[in-house]
């Protein structure tokens, strides 16, 4: 992988703490005795993980390409 | 002309030649010499005969060595052109080679070129963005009730 460590273990860094804090956020809200979500809150929920999963897979896209020139 | 005396089988001889041939003359008159001390016996003349006829005889069996030795040398000079054509012929065909070779490299590296991978800074930049789209979704995620 062809990376400028600098510059890229910087953001790698950076994307390892932002996944454990959404992990973190996550097992906090199932732990919680939460009352029934309102709709509005299921549909910003579901947006959000179509977006965590849509940046982990362009995440997992410029891996390759960089493993693969 | 040139005054000189040579001594044959102990016999002395006054000769003329051309000024500076004086050392060549005596040259000869050395090998006349031990060719006829070889020869014993007999009248001057006798003795002078046999010394010419043994030189004469040495004189055409050297001819006939060269002339068979002239076949050699003709096929000698065969052997040296074809090798000089030869050679010339694996100069050309290293030439075309080397012609061949320059211009592979040169289709390689026009080919390297062509698939070079996009600048790493381009990665750099991606993974920025990536990493400030997660910290977004993470302060989303920790803002959810």
């Amino acid at each position: 992988m062809e990376l400028d460590l600098d510059e890229s273990s910087l953001a790698i860094g950076r994307i390892e703490r932002a996944l454990s804090r959404i992990e973190k956020a996550l097992a906090d809200r199932e732990s919680r005795p939460a009352p029934a979500p309102a709709p509005s809150e299921t549909a910003s929920q579901s947006a959000l993980k179509a977006e965590v999963a849509a940046v982990i897979g362009e995440l997992d896209r410029l891996i390759n390409e960089a493993k693969h020139g | 002309m040139a005054d000189v005396k040579l001594q044959i089988a102990g016999r002395p001889y006054d000769v003329h030649c051309a000024d500076g041939q004086e050392e060549r003359l005596h040259q000869l008159a050395g090998i006349v010499d031990t060719k006829a001390r070889t020869i014993q016996g007999g009248t001057e003349v006798r003795q002078l005969l046999f010394t010419a006829l043994l030189l004469a005889d040495e004189a055409h069996e050297a001819r006939a060595k060269a002339e068979k030795a002239e076949p050699q040398s003709d096929s000698l000079r065969a052997a040296v052109a074809l090798a000089e054509s030869r050679e010339a012929a694996a100069r050309d065909a290293l030439r075309e080679a080397e012609a061949r070779e320059q211009a592979l490299r040169a289709e390689l590296d026009a080919a390297r070129q062509a698939s070079a991978p996009p600048p790493r800074n381009a990665h750099d930049r991606a993974l920025l963005q990536i990493a400030e789209r997660i910290e977004a979704l993470a302060d989303r995620a920790e803002r959810m009730p």
